[in-house]
């Protein structure tokens, strides 16, 4: 499933990619993902949560060898 | 500014922010001191989702570079900045100016002495609510600067977050206040590693 | 564990940041003045470590080392092996060979490898959350990717030319089979230079990486018979000697000052 748009969180520390992702989710439609890069390590635990309590679909998530943590979210409409 | 300006500015009202990372700050810092580790990707949006603006702040950090820089990027967004501390803790130390220290607890200790402790949680809402501290309670860290002197200080509050860095910066807030504030340095992600109970939601 | 390779492209220098994410501590290899301490200080920052160590493999040659404004700047000793002592001019906290660094669960060893240079010295690093046995090297201007550290450089002064050429040739040949191609040959190797740099051979590969393994079988300089034969090959093979070599090694030695060095290269 192609991603609809990245949103770029490296270096960000937590709650930051997560309140970012938020945000950046608002402007795609039901459907639609969106791909996070991340380096903190919070965000392992953080997505799945914030998934959960959005309502979004949290799609994957794998880490790249070079420590960077890639998150895919579908969004789903209320 | 020389530790005597600090000092001079903090008895006027300004606040000093310590942006090392929380272990140097919890081994020492200067009394009153509030923890904010300092980065560049996203300084200024933590600050703002937790710093009031209408705050004077004094920034301190080292090596001294990061704080040139820390009072730089926290001017530009509008922070009243009023300088940093040349020379760090140790010309602080050399001025025979106050310090403190932060203690720290380990997910092992809290477990162990849970009644010991108000377990007080700092992350978001929906990170609380996907799992927590049993008997943990919430107090968001966005919300700590306003909301910190409610918390009652009849018993030790350990403060805990995904690692320790919003933590922190309560347990200095809850510090400065003059409550018994203790660092539960390796926070969720440890407690989670060790396979220990969590409480779900409210 | 935090690894970071940092590269001066025009130089083909390499420098390294390494740390443990959960003793939130880093120790900075070789770093690069073109760079700047700086720059080293707020990446780690970034990443919430505390900056606890400065680690040189030698005095280089070739480019200008921030080891002294970086070890200043964080407030910790600059690491050198011992055989610097009498060499440079400022202070340092020497190491003998065989010294142990630990950072959390990543442990650096030192090996000494003198032949580029008299204290040429790799860091073995072992990962101890994962294993006891070592992951990688920082082999410095000793040993590079498909090539050897040159023994020719000479500053053509009595005091420093510690060890003529021809004995830094053999110094070298044993320093690298005795020492670096005695560890495991899934050990990988990460060198102070690659590519076009000055500071080794003709041979020397544009990656920046690669295995004791690898460089056992396949690397030119350490596929000759014997000394003698690695000592002629090296020196046939070496490349133009690095830019300005001789002033910038002086200031690294801290024998000349930053604006004697600039005026020079004016």
């Amino acid at each position: 499933m192609k991603e609809t748009k990245t949103l770029d969180a490296r270096g960000l520390l937590c709650p930051m990619p997560i309140v970012k992702a938020g945000k950046e989710i608002r402007s795609l439609a039901d459907g639609e993902v969106l791909k996070i890069l991340a380096t903190d390590r919070g965000a392992i635990a953080d997505f799945p949560a914030w998934a959960e309590d959005t309502g979004n679909t949290l799609l994957s998530w794998h880490e790249d060898p070079d420590g960077t943590l890639v998150f895919y979210v579908k969004k789903v409409e209320e | 500014m020389t530790p005597a300006e600090v000092r001079d500015a903090v008895a006027d009202g300004a606040v000093l922010l310590d942006m090392r990372p929380p272990r140097p700050f919890a081994q020492e810092h200067v009394t009153g001191a509030i923890n904010f580790q300092f980065n560049r990707a996203d300084l200024v949006d933590r600050a703002e989702m937790a710093l009031p603006k209408s705050q004077a702040f004094v920034v301190h950090a080292e090596p001294e570079p990061i704080a040139r820089v820390a009072a730089q990027i926290l001017t530009e967004a509008g922070y009243a900045v009023g300088g940093y501390l040349e020379g760090g803790l140790r010309a602080w130390l050399a001025a025979g100016l106050p310090t403190e220290m932060l203690p720290l607890l380990d997910v092992d200790e809290v477990r162990d002495r849970a009644a010991e402790f108000r377990v007080v949680d700092t992350r978001e809402g929906f990170e609380f609510r996907h799992g927590h501290v049993p008997g943990a309670e919430l107090l968001e860290w966005s919300r700590a600067w306003d909301r910190a002197a409610t918390v009652p200080g009849d018993r030790p509050i350990a403060l805990i977050c995904g690692d320790q860095v919003r933590s922190a910066y309560v347990a200095s807030v809850l510090q400065r206040l003059g409550k018994p504030a203790l660092l539960v340095f390796g926070g969720m992600a440890d407690w989670l590693e060790r396979g220990y109970p969590i409480e779900k939601g409210k | 564990m935090i690894f970071k390779q940092y590269r001066f492209e025009p130089l083909a220098q390499a420098s390294y940041v390494l740390g443990c994410a959960r003793a939130k501590e880093a120790i900075v290899v070789d770093p690069s003045a073109e760079l700047g301490a700086e720059a080293y200080v707020l990446d780690a920052a970034d990443l919430g470590l505390s900056i606890v160590g400065v680690f040189e493999t030698h005095v280089h040659a070739d480019y200008v080392s921030c080891g002294r404004e970086l070890s200043e700047m964080a407030g910790v000793p600059l690491r050198i092996h011992e055989a610097a002592r009498g060499l440079v001019r400022y202070d340092v906290e020497p190491f003998a060979d065989g010294a142990v660094f630990d950072l959390g669960k990543v442990r650096l060893t030192a090996v000494h490898t003198p032949g580029h240079t008299p204290e040429s010295t790799c860091y073995v690093v072992t990962d101890r959350a994962r294993t006891e046995e070592p992951w990688f090297v920082l082999t410095g201007d000793t040993l590079f990717v498909g090539d050897v550290g040159r023994p020719d450089l000479l500053v053509g002064d009595q005091e420093l030319d510690v060890m003529d050429e021809a004995a830094r040739a053999r110094a070298l040949w044993e320093s690298i089979t005795a020492r670096l191609f005695t560890l495991p040959d899934s050990v990988e190797v990460y060198p102070a230079h690659y590519g076009g740099s000055t500071c080794g051979g003709v041979n020397m590969n544009g990656k920046v990486s690669s295995t004791i393994g690898f460089e056992k079988r396949f690397n030119l300089a350490m596929r000759q018979p014997d000394a003698a034969a690695f000592a002629r090959f090296v020196k046939e093979t070496a490349k133009p000697f690095p830019d300005n070599y001789a002033r910038i090694k002086s200031y690294n030695l801290g024998l000349i000052t930053r604006e004697a060095l600039r005026g020079a290269t004016a």
